[in-house]
């Protein structure tokens, strides 16, 4: 008898919420606010996250930059032969590319260089290839760069101002796409010699040298052959560079941390003025009922079922619209926190990932802790006497 | 049979000051019986029946009802004694505002988890037998006082419990509602109920079917 779920009590429970309107309203508002906030921040992580592993698998083995007084200079082409000639080593290609300052929406391009004929170190370039028109002097842009520009009133073509002060006219010849939208949003995708020539770039010199290394075991190795071969450059791996791309991540989620930490604080104090008292209402309500029958788990059932619709009821409502929100509005205003690092002031589209531990880590920070919340304080009124309703 | 056998009951109010509100009660009430506690303001007949209903304890001394030590009662088994034995008429009623006539009758009910068949027909009979059917879907807080006690009364007896208890039923309520009060309690009295009223109203001192009056004075009974 008393495991089958009584429907008279869960009925009396959304009576009472129904009965408590504005109360009830309330903390629908702010639970699901708090919901909506938490969910979102996680699932842009959890996208920008799968982006960033994503990029970093996209890079090459081994860069190599030459540095003269702990700067970074160009590199002479010449030593791509040299490191050629190591053993082990697949390709080596000199790349030419650099950040071009707009001023009039004051964000950054990445401009790079791709060459026709040559092996691309990128997966994503083998198919720009195709598409770019190397005759005329033009370009493929990202998505960001192409709103940007849009905006600018920039549609067909662009104008490069040169380290001399001339200007240089790009058409923009189409779109750049690759695997993931943190490589190509803020991307201007162009000839090596359109490239040599918006920088001042010397024929003879490149930017930096890719290394492609077939064994991974043996990138250590080659890496420090170029070292020996170079002194003056600095070799760096593609381990060194998940580090960096991590750190830069990892200085965001304490952004996002010190935001998880203000919705779980709000939230607890939410709770503790919960736990910290009933109303003289709904403390009368409990002794009538106990006055005329009602067991203590009775009360604790009706109100396990009262804290239990409601904390569920904003839970699905928080992660609907945190779902919305992120995928398909892109989570306006919340993804600049996190997408700081590429200058660009745009957005970007977060690739959806579903991960269920999200879901579960959310739902077990709100919907038992609200519960709880509701439980004691209504446990604590109804195991004092009974006969406080004489009076 | 209801027992009360040496009663005394302590409230201390606050701490240090110590109020004696009974002062030594025996009392036996026979089943179908139906009793009259009178007395003056504070002289202890709300906590009598507080303590028939178990809903509080006696300092000393013990309520046994139909053989059964309900002042010894755990928090739950008294709850659930009240359920099955117990119908109580409230002084202020105890009917909460915000749910309708049927939904407050029915309270006592909820736990037990009735089918609905069974349900129903309970409360039709409670409602006819206390002329409230009219009125059951309004809400309680929109009733007038003596509406109000009908809807009291009906939820008391929904449980179709042996004992009656009803804290001055007539307080609130002007002659003629006062009487048919009385009229209502005959009809209980006929069904074989056991019923025991609070009450400082001399309405009820002289009825042809009340079977004592018990005179309350300071906690005693003289
Ligand atoms: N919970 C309590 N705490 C302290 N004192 C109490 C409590 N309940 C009752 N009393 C006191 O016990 C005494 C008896 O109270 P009780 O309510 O039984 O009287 P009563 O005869 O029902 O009075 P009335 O006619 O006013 O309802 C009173 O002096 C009252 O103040
Ligand atoms: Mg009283």
């Amino acid at each position: 008898m008393r495991s089958r779920v009584n429907f008279y009590i869960v009925e009396y429970a959304i009576n009472s919420l129904i009965r408590q309107k504005y109360k009830t309203f309330f903390v629908v508002l702010v639970l699901s606010t708090l919901v909506f906030l938490l969910a979102s921040l996680f699932f842009i992580t959890n996208s920008i996250k799968y982006e960033l592993s994503a990029t970093v698998n996209s890079l090459p083995e081994i860069i190599v930059q030459k540095t003269k007084a702990g700067r970074h200079y160009d590199i002479d082409v010449s030593a791509v032969d040299e490191i050629l000639d190591i053993a082990g080593v697949e390709s080596v290609s000199a790349r030419v590319w650099g950040y071009y300052y707009f001023e009039n929406a004051g964000v950054n391009f990445t401009l790079v260089g791709i060459d026709e004929y040559e092996e691309q170190y990128k997966n994503s370039f083998k198919s720009a290839v195709q598409k770019l028109n190397f005759k005329t002097s033009s370009m493929l842009v990202g998505i960001g760069v192409k709103k940007i520009m849009r905006n600018n009133y920039y549609k067909e073509y662009f104008n490069f101002i040169k380290p001399d002060g001339k200007l240089k006219k790009m058409n923009i010849g189409g779109e750049f796409s690759a695997d993931t939208e943190l490589e190509s949003n803020d991307v201007m995708l162009m000839s090596k010699d359109d490239a040599r020539e918006i920088f001042d770039i010397d024929e003879s010199k490149a930017t930096d040298i890719v290394v492609r290394v077939a064994n991974v075991n043996e990138i250590a190795t080659v890496a420090s052959k170029i070292k020996r071969l170079h002194p003056d450059s600095r070799v760096i791996t593609k381990d060194n560079l998940k580090i960096s791309y991590q750190n830069i991540f990892d200085y965001k989620s304490g952004v996002f941390l010190s935001f998880f930490t203000i919705s779980l604080f709000t939230f607890f104090i939410i709770i503790y003025d919960k736990i910290s008292g009933l109303s003289s209402e709904q403390k009368r309500e409990i002794g009538i009922l106990k006055a005329i029958g009602w067991r203590v788990d009775d009360v604790l059932r009706e109100k396990f079922y009262e804290g239990l619709i409601i904390s569920l009821f904003s839970y699905i409502v928080g992660i609907i619209l945190a779902f919305a929100f992120v995928y398909i509005f892109n989570a306006p205003l919340m993804q600049s926190i996190f997408l700081g690092y590429s200058k660009l002031k745009t957005t970007f589209e977060l690739p959806f990932v579903f991960d269920i531990q999200t879901l579960a880590l959310i739902f077990f920070l709100s919907v038992p802790i609200y519960i709880a919340a509701t439980i004691i304080p209504s446990w604590r009124s109804a195991t004092i006497e009974a006969d406080e309703v004489m009076r | 049979m209801i027992e009360l056998k040496d009663i005394t009951k302590e409230y201390s109010s606050n701490g240090a000051h110590i109020v004696r509100a009974l002062k030594g009660i025996n009392l036996s009430v026979k089943e179908g019986e139906l009793v009259v506690l009178r007395g003056a303001s504070g002289s202890g007949k709300s906590t009598i029946l507080s303590l028939i209903a178990a809903l509080s304890k006696p300092t000393t001394g013990e309520v046994v009802v139909d053989g059964e030590r309900v002042s010894k009662l755990q928090d739950n088994f008294a709850s659930e004694y009240r359920r099955e034995t117990i119908g109580f008429v409230f002084q202020r009623y105890n009917l909460i505002p915000t749910l309708s006539v049927k939904e407050n009758i029915i309270l006592p009910l909820i736990p037990i988890n009735l089918d609905a068949k069974e349900l129903e027909d309970r409360l039709f009979r409670v409602l006819k037998m206390f002329h409230i059917e009219h009125k059951k879907e309004q809400l309680v807080k929109n009733l007038s006082g003596g509406e109000q006690q009908r809807v009291a009364i009906a939820r008391a007896n929904i449980n179709n419990p042996k004992i009656i208890l009803a804290d001055e039923p007539t307080a609130n309520l002007d002659e003629k509602l006062s009487l048919h009060f009385i009229e209502m309690l005959r009809e209980l009295k006929l069904q074989g109920k056991t019923i025991i009223i609070a009450t400082h109203d001399p309405l009820f001192f002289n009825l042809d079917f009340v079977d004592r009056v018990f005179e309350i004075h300071q906690g005693e009974i003289i």
